[in-house]
């Protein structure tokens, strides 16, 4: 009898905890987690250091003859290190799931909180939340980089060059574009990820997406066909049409649809991984 | 002396932490020797150093008189088991010894003999991913007697063991010693050793707190106490007192008395015409010696229940 | 229990002496012994050659299934060969001597693209392109690819003595005009033909000896115009490429004109290789009033290069194919990285070096194995690739730029080698970080991004040349199959071509894997496993 009073009194007050209580405590888990990491801090250090480093670089060697057909966007120039930094973004989205694979951690994880796919989204919205956040300081240094070392060169308003400024519509949207960019590539590598597991094939796997449809560009000068589509549909040369300021009517697609493009490719991987998350055994 | 493990003033710091501080004893063969302390007494760094593993900031560790890395085939002057778990999960258990077979000059032959050997020629073909810590266990002590090795350091080899394994480990550890070979093993569960080792190292705080026979410890820890059993607990504390004994009540109707032989205990109570239905000499367990020793050496004690109740 | 009735127990095997090759058939156990890497690297392979048959586009403009005919110089290359050419044979040995007063020529409106057969010339100006030629040609025969030799005057490169399509010499610096005219002379003596130049017809200097395989019998020789494509490279961002192309015409003006030897006939104007490169508009021709003589050409007599910049033919070089190799190398980077992280990550490094203390031999064993399963991996997918690649493109009409079998062994065995010196980087790179993610994101962006930045013209061209001289993506240069003409203008970048030759760029990437290997063997020793 006695055994029965202690069910009773045990037994939770709420039947089911409504999804958006789940997503809050997964959400504080999820923190918590990347907070408590030692990784994380030097991570979003390397982000805007190598951003701004890559792209203050290429600023600084940027020279351009007056006259002979120079189409230089100073804006896209400035914002080179995107490139690089989204190598940094794809080792902090996959090291937020592989991690926990690689070292068991999964388990517990699943154990505390049963709802994958909400682990999934605390775990996407956490990483974004970080990206965002680091990327405006990548972005912004890196435009100021460019403002000042592009003209230093020569490229200046005078020879005809849109300075890099805030003033401008288009460098605006680039500039948020690009933040845009680096949050979508970390939902698109988390996607990734996810599916992957093993963290050092999940890394080649998320590398070879970001940086073997680029380089396939480059080699596709004798098949037109597929090299438009590359440009077209690729998640990176897509998404970084958003950095374009001039020249947009030669664009393979406008900066807001590559954007949309690379949106989808992010969309698309996350929702597998949450489908696989349920499907399979952690 | 041939075969034997000498490890002389070992020490060790991690950061602010002084993992090893002096640690030195010998092993020798045809014994199984056990390593034991608390956690974090520095057993496994200095198995660690032994083997190479870790570089000692000041002291050495020999096998044969010689430092680990200057063996020629290493595996064939001493085998050892560290850590059951660091298995590749997608190899196969006979794979995983194959590869270091080939390291050590060895054929795939010599593989399914140590296979049988641990008792795991079964599941040899499976992969290791899937074994429990039992079996990974006995594939552990497989890969230590790849070589044939005069000399065996095992870290826990009990650990994760069920008890009909944990007998075979007793037994398999024992005919090691009989066969002539020196065997060190880790435990911090003294039981475990209880019928196993021949001679025990006691290590706390990172170095040796006793170096000696099981029998000595095991006597030095009893003294001259007697255990004595009797429904007058009081009026027997009283006579006893009398008589110079110290006395403590140990249970309900159990007493302990040193200071008076047994025999002075059973005149004594006799003429005082207290009942008593059991007197012996009290022989310690080694779980009773090891804690004793150790006392002052656990890094991490929990506290008593009646200290946490205050 | 007594100890001293107990005798230590000995072995009953052997002793062996220590040896390297039991390491290497240890290590090479534990890799094959796991089923993921053997299955990552045959999907590495799969994944090159299915990946580098995406570069092939059969659209020939002739349509699928017909053989773009290219001339062949000499020498086995491919070469365009159309100029405007006034010729007369000239039988046995004997000599041509001209005096160049002018050379002048029209380019087509900038970014006009190509002037083609047929096509209306409709806004050309003045310009002469440097590359622009006029002179004195000898040569086998009208058909194109024919051995010859030249000395011309040029737009902006002063006189040079060209012959069989490859070699040039520099002779008198400087333009030509009317105040200061160029002679130009050409001995023939069997297969041997020697130029000479002179400011005023009395001095002469030899420039150059040309030893011309198959020179016999009656050979053609006199004046010729030419003038190749004008290629205006631009900045390109990320998604486009080029510069822009078009053509151009030269005008040479000659006068004592000597042909000494003996030979039938007078000069016959003939626009060789009408149907390739060449412009065959009204302007194209020559006039002849007393001895002074009017050729207007265009074209060039040269190697083809890769690229658009330089002939009309759609082209791909051999290497061209390997674009599934960036896909392959990062697999082998994720397994050659996995070789020790995992190791680390398990644990199991504890169990390798018990195994094996010797910690420098063992990475050296480790290094030995991964290197030649992607030595070999890398063979079969670039042998695939390029020689099934060859085969699809030729089938769909793509024209291939023709190399020796050496060139086509050195890119497949080069680029297997670069893939097995790129594994064992990231071997060391593992060993160093002891952790696979930045492991293989090192190792991965270390390679392709500098490949990107340098290629893609993001960056000038002096700041990307130094990009493929410096990094490790150097070794790319290994897939360059053709050379580059400092005579010919076109766009030299990868993934045709590189600043750096084939084996030095390779020497960049091992010298990185060399100081790689050091750092890791160093820190292996020092550090605790």
């Amino acid at each position: 009898m006695s055994q029965t009073v202690t069910l009773a009194r045990c037994r939770p007050r709420r039947r089911s905890w409504p999804a958006w209580t789940a997503l809050a405590d997964a959400l504080h888990a999820e923190w918590t987690k990347l907070r408590t990491v030692p990784g994380t801090g030097w991570i979003l250090a390397a982000l805007c250091v190598l951003t701004i480093g890559v792209g203050a670089g290429t600023d600084s060697a940027t020279r351009c003859a007056t006259g002979v057909g120079c189409t230089l966007d100073t804006t896209r120039v400035s914002l080179t290190g995107i490139l690089a930094g989204q190598a940094v973004v794809a080792v902090l989205a996959v090291l937020v799931i592989s991690g926990e694979y690689s070292t068991g951690m999964i388990t517990a994880t699943f154990t505390a909180m049963p709802r994958r796919p909400v682990v999934l989204a605390a775990k996407a919205i956490v990483l974004t939340a970080l990206v965002l956040a680091a990327s405006v300081v990548a972005v912004a240094g890196s435009l100021l980089a460019g403002r000042l070392l592009l003209a230093t060169n020569g490229l200046t308003a005078a020879h005809g060059f849109a300075v890099v400024s805030l003033a401008r519509g288009p460098t605006v949207r680039a500039a948020a574009g690009s933040v845009l960019y680096m949050a979508l590539i970390g939902l698109l590598s988390l996607g990734v990820a996810t599916i992957v597991r093993d963290s050092a094939a999940a890394t080649g796997a998320v590398l070879a997406v970001l940086y073997v449809a680029p380089i396939a560009a480059l080699f596709l000068g004798s098949n037109p066909v597929w090299q438009r589509r590359v440009e077209r549909y690729s998640p990176v040369n897509a998404g970084l049409t958003i950095e374009d300021t001039t020249g947009l009517r030669h664009l393979p697609i406008g900066p807001w649809g590559g954007l949309a493009v690379l949106a989808i490719w992010a969309a698309a991987a996350l929702v597998a991984a949450g489908l696989q998350l349920r499907l399979r055994d952690a | 002396m041939e075969a034997t493990i000498e490890v002389t003033g070992l020490r060790k710091r991690f950061g602010a932490t002084l993992a090893l501080d002096g640690m030195s004893f010998t092993v020798q063969p045809g014994q199984v020797t056990g390593f034991v302390g608390p956690n974090g007494a520095g057993k496994t760094t200095t198995m660690r150093v032994i083997l190479g593993l870790d570089a000692p900031d000041a002291g050495r560790a020999l096998i044969d008189g010689r430092p680990y890395p200057k063996l020629q085939r290493p595996l064939s002057r001493i085998g050892a088991l560290l850590d059951a778990a660091a298995l590749q999960p997608g190899r196969t258990g006979r794979n995983h010894l194959l590869w270091l077979a080939h390291s050590q000059g060895l054929s795939g032959r010599r593989v399914d003999e140590v296979l049988e050997q641990a008792g795991l020629a079964s599941a040899a073909r499976r992969k290791a991913g899937g074994y429990s810590l039992g079996m990974r266990q006995r594939l552990g002590i497989a890969a230590a007697m790849l070589g044939d090795p005069p000399v065996l350091i095992l870290d826990e080899p009990f650990n994760g063991m069920d008890p009909e394994g944990i007998v075979w480990m007793r037994g398999f550890l024992r005919s090691l010693a009989a066969e002539g070979r020196a065997v060190l093993v880790s435990s911090h569960l003294m039981s475990e050793l209880q019928d196993t080792a021949d001679h025990l190292v006691v290590a706390g705080r990172g170095k040796v707190i006793a170096d000696a026979t099981v029998a000595d410890l095991i006597a030095a820890a009893s003294g001259d106490r007697v255990l004595l059993r009797t429904s007058g607990r009081t009026e027997a504390m009283t006579v006893l007192a009398h008589a110079g004994a110290t006395v403590a009540a140990t249970g309900r109707d159990t007493l302990t008395i040193s200071g008076l032989p047994a025999e002075r205990v059973v005149a004594l109570l006799s003429e005082a015409g207290v009942p008593f239905s059991e007197v012996s000499a009290h022989r310690a367990s080694l779980e009773e010696a090891y804690m004793e020793l150790t006392r002052d050496a656990v890094e991490f004690r929990a506290r008593p229940a009646e200290e946490a109740a205050q | 229990m007594s100890a001293t009735t107990i005798s230590p127990y000995r072995s009953p095997q052997r002793a062996e002496n220590d040896s390297f090759l039991r390491l290497v058939r240890a290590e090479w156990t534990k890799f094959r012994t796991l089923r993921g890497w053997v299955l990552a690297v045959v999907i590495a392979v799969v994944l090159t050659d299915v990946f580098g048959l995406l570069v092939v586009h059969p659209h020939s403009p002739c349509g699928s299934g017909c053989h773009l005919l290219v001339p062949t110089g000499p020498g086995g290359e491919a070469v365009n060969d159309s100029f405007y050419f006034v010729r007369r044979p000239l039988a046995g040995n004997g000599s041509i001597t001209v005096r160049v007063t002018a050379l002048t020529g029209k380019v087509s409106a900038s970014g006009g693209g190509f002037f083609g057969p047929g096509q209306p010339q409709n806004g050309l100006s003045p310009g002469v392109v440097p590359w622009a030629k006029a002179g004195i040609i000898i040569t086998q025969s009208t058909r194109q690819g024919s051995a010859y030799a030249a000395m011309m005057v040029t737009g902006g490169n002063g006189v040079r003595m060209q012959y069989d399509y490859t070699s040039d010499v520099p002779g008198l610096a400087g333009l030509v005009s009317a105040a200061s005219p160029r002679w130009l002379r050409l001995v023939r003596s069997g297969n041997t033909i020697t130029g000479y130049d002179s400011p005023d017809g009395s001095h002469w200097t030899e420039v150059g000896v040309a030893r011309l395989a198959g020179l016999s019998g009656t050979v053609q020789a006199g004046l010729f115009a030419a003038s190749p494509l004008k290629f205006t490279p631009n900045f390109i961002t990320y998604s486009e490429s080029g510069g822009s192309v078009s053509g151009s015409l030269a005008t040479g003006v000659f006068d004592h004109v000597a042909l000494a030897g003996s030979g039938a006939g007078g000069w016959t104007g003939q626009n060789i290789g009408a149907s390739g490169a060449g412009y065959t508009g009204p302007q194209i021709g020559y006039r002849q009033a007393g001895g002074r003589f009017t050729v207007t050409g265009s074209g060039d007599i040269g190697p083809v290069v890769s690229g658009a910049a330089n002939s009309s033919y759609d082209t791909v070089t051999i290497g061209d194919h390997l674009l599934g190799v960036f896909l392959g190398l990062v697999i082998l980077v994720v397994i050659g990285a996995m070789f020790i992280t995992v190791e680390y990550r398990r644990g199991l490094i504890s169990t390798t070096l018990t195994a094996s203390p010797k910690r420098g031999r063992m990475l050296a064993a480790k290094a030995v194995v991964i290197g030649l399963v992607t030595f070999a991996a890398g063979a079969a997918a670039a042998a695939l690739a390029v020689i099934v690649g060859i085969y699809v493109s030729r089938s769909g009409g793509v024209y291939v730029l023709p190399v020796g079998w050496p060139t086509e062994a050195r890119v497949i065995l080069g680029t297997a080698a670069m893939l097995a010196v790129t594994s064992v980087l990231a071997l060391s790179i593992g060993t160093i970080l002891r952790r696979s993610v930045v492991t293989v994101a090192t190792v991965v962006v270390g390679l392709v991004l500098p490949y990107i930045l340098g290629a893609s013209g993001v960056l000038p061209v002096g700041a990307a040349e130094w990009m493929l001289r410096v990094t490790p993506a150097a070794a790319f240069a290994i897939e360059q199959s053709v050379p580059q003409y400092h005579q010919v203008i076109g766009q030299y970048g990868p993934p045709d071509y590189f600043p750096l030759a084939p084996w030095a760029g390779f020497a960049v990437l091992c010298a990185y894997a060399v100081v790689g290997l050091g750092l890791a063997a160093y820190l292996l020793r020092r550090r605790d496993a």
